[in-house]
């Protein structure tokens, strides 16, 4: 426990997304203990294969109205949460561009219905010289789309890796590799005066009913291809996104599976995924394959994040496929019971 | 001779009160499929297993389907060969212990249209290994008599491809098949996607309708099954009270005032 005159001990057991993101709200207050069960530069949690979209309008096609607020409270967090960082990350909001081929252009008008306007925040209808505009290197593929201004996305690549090295200069205690055991105040035996679980998929033994949902995609460098915003493809199944990453990189995903299989990525997805992706743009032809991945999403039966606070033990857990869009707003709601 | 499972549906030999059978892919999330296949009073569920991988894999959502309490049909969704299909076929058996198999065949990736072909093969297969076969097929009359001389007591022929809600495209094949095969549970599965679609193929005399995607990709899932409930209740009412035939000109229901007696037909 701290000592008299020292800054309040935290441990925060698991380094994904959400570990990362309550680190850096709380590194300037607290003294940091991260447990980690993975070494430093595992790729395995979903925060690190997400194509850290940032869509709540879209999103809100297939979840609550008051997640897709809170999404979009999220965007306006990230640019401060960022700025905490030692190292520029890569954030952009220049909308994200919906299309259809024709023979899914019924999935577009069914997406379309479906959008719930958020506040001001609304989809326009694009034509063919729209999108042209917008992505001049779409100009004449597809007939019709949708544009949605009020999205973005990040460089979770770079998010990790910075916030990493900003949290290491900042005297951060880490305990890579340790499989955390929480119990009553303590990890590993270790009293804190606060511990935040954000465990993911790894606090399942503890937290009955949250489930993996499996993800898997692709991360490819297309010199040739040079689109300048997220373009989500109608896919009859999920849907699909190419999102832009610095230096001709594009992460193209993502499957998903109700499954807790999270060994490597099928033939099939490869290929239904790095297909949708030559569909939009021939240049992935000639791309290469920097890595293809699966992993697994937390989620809880209703596919929300869930709070739980227990004496002092904070859980955050269950943000599903909603990793990037509501880890800003939901770590503060979190750490708004006693730590902000 | 009425007995008294009359008015049931018969799979196999087993009896149902609900007509409506209910998929449990593509909702929101899992909470509003439970609401959904509870709203849509239908007993039995559809499941698949194709790619969850492993057994253990899959078992949370298992968990929840089994957690609805309705009969379970595993189904042999994104099998694209006969060989896949019987693999999966005796997966299912050991992990919901049920003999029961929705035998799905692709032949065409893009429209998930049935392989007629491959179907005949595995359902061959698949009976003589015990299972109740309960294959999904094209609304082809001489598909549907194959798959009955085999011994297929369940049909399942399509209304449209699966996911378009388009309805019963080809009601001259479904009333063909439905006066042809008589004996046989006939089941229309996939392609419908309003509570009129499943009245109507329910007021042809089809025996229950299967949906998954009409009630999932809903607005609001729970209100949509319990739409189609009440659709299918309302088409085998519609059914069994034998409908008037059908004119081709109009015959007022009540005499026209002022018009002498011998006009008036």
């Amino acid at each position: 426990m701290t000592e008299y005159g020292a800054k309040p001990s935290v441990a925060i057991v698991g380094f994904g997304l959400v570990g990362r993101v309550a680190a850096l709200e709380l590194m300037d207050r607290y003294q940091l203990t991260i447990f980690e069960k993975d070494p430093q530069d595992a790729q395995t949690g979903a925060g690190t294969l997400a194509a850290a979209m940032l869509a709540p309008l879209a999103e809100s096609v297939i979840c609550d109205r008051i997640l897709a607020e809170q999404g979009l409270k999220s965007i306006a967090l990230w640019p401060s949460l960022l700025k905490k960082l030692d190292t520029p990350v890569f954030f952009q909001q220049q909308g994200s561009l919906i299309v259809a081929h024709q023979q899914d252009r019924g999935d577009l008008q069914s997406f379309e219905q479906r959008l719930k306007p958020l506040g001001e925040h609304q989809s326009t209808r694009v034509s063919q010289r729209d999108i042209a505009t917008l992505e001049p290197e779409l100009g004449g593929k597809f007939n019709q789309g949708l544009f949605l201004p009020c999205e973005g996305q990040l460089d979770n690549s770079a998010f990790f890796t910075s916030s990493y090295e900003t949290l290491c200069c900042r005297g951060v205690d880490f305990q890579f590799t340790q499989a955390a055991t929480i119990e009553a105040d303590k990890v590993n035996g270790q009293a804190f005066d606060w511990i935040i679980d954000c465990r993911g998929v790894g606090a399942k033994q503890d937290k009955p009913g949250l489930r993996g949902v499996r993800g898997e995609v692709a991360r490819i460098f297309a010199p040739e291809v040079n689109l300048q915003r997220p373009v989500r493809l109608m896919h009859p199944r999920y849907p699909i996104y190419i999102a832009p990453k610095p230096n001709h990189q594009y992460v193209i995903g993502a499957t998903e599976i109700e499954s807790q299989d999270a060994n490597d990525i099928t033939v099939r997805s490869t290929l239904e995924l790095l297909s949708a992706a030559y569909t939009v743009h021939s240049g992935f032809a000639e791309g290469r394959v920097m890595s293809l991945n699966a992993g697994l999403r937390p989620a809880f039966v209703d596919n929300h994040p869930h709070i739980e606070v227990q004496n002092n033990v904070i859980s955050i857990n269950g943000l599903y496929r909603h990793g990037y869009l509501l880890a800003p707003v939901v770590v503060q709601q979190a750490l708004s019971k006693g730590l902000l | 001779m009425i007995n008294s499972h009359s008015e049931q549906l018969n799979i196999y030999g087993e009896y149902f009160n609900s007509r409506l059978l209910i998929g449990s892919a593509l909702y929101p999330s899992p909470q509003i499929m439970q609401q959904a296949i509870q709203s849509s009073g239908a007993e039995i569920v559809t499941v698949s297993l194709r790619r969850q991988n492993s057994v253990s894999a899959g078992e949370d959502f298992w968990q929840l389907i089994k957690e609805t309490g309705l009969k379970v049909l595993p189904n042999t969704a994104g099998c694209h060969s006969v060989q896949e299909v019987v693999t999966l076929a005796q997966m299912c058996r050991e992990v919901f212990d049920t003999d029961w198999i929705k035998l799905e065949l692709i032949g065409d990736e893009y429209n998930l249209q049935p392989d007629p072909f491959g179907l005949l093969e595995a359902t061959d297969i698949l009976l003589k290994e015990g299972f109740k076969v309960l294959p999904y097929c094209t609304d082809d009359l001489v598909l549907c008599q194959r798959l009955a001389d085999l011994g297929c007591e369940v049909l399942m022929p399509w209304g449209a491809p699966i996911g378009t809600g388009k309805g019963l495209i080809n009601t001259y094949n479904l009333k063909t098949i439905r006066e042809r095969l008589p004996e046989q549970t006939l089941i229309v599965d996939a392609g419908l996607g309003l509570p009129s679609h499943a009245c109507q193929a329910l007021e042809l005399g089809y025996d229950a309708v299967l949906l998954n995607s009409a009630v999932a990709g809903a607005g609001d899932p729970v209100k949509m099954a319990a739409a189609f409930s009440h659709a299918v209740e309302a088409g085998r009412m519609g059914y069994i009270a034998q409908a008037m035939p059908e004119k081709e000109v109009a015959a007022p229901s009540t005499p026209t005032m002022g018009m002498p007696f011998w006009h008036q037909n």
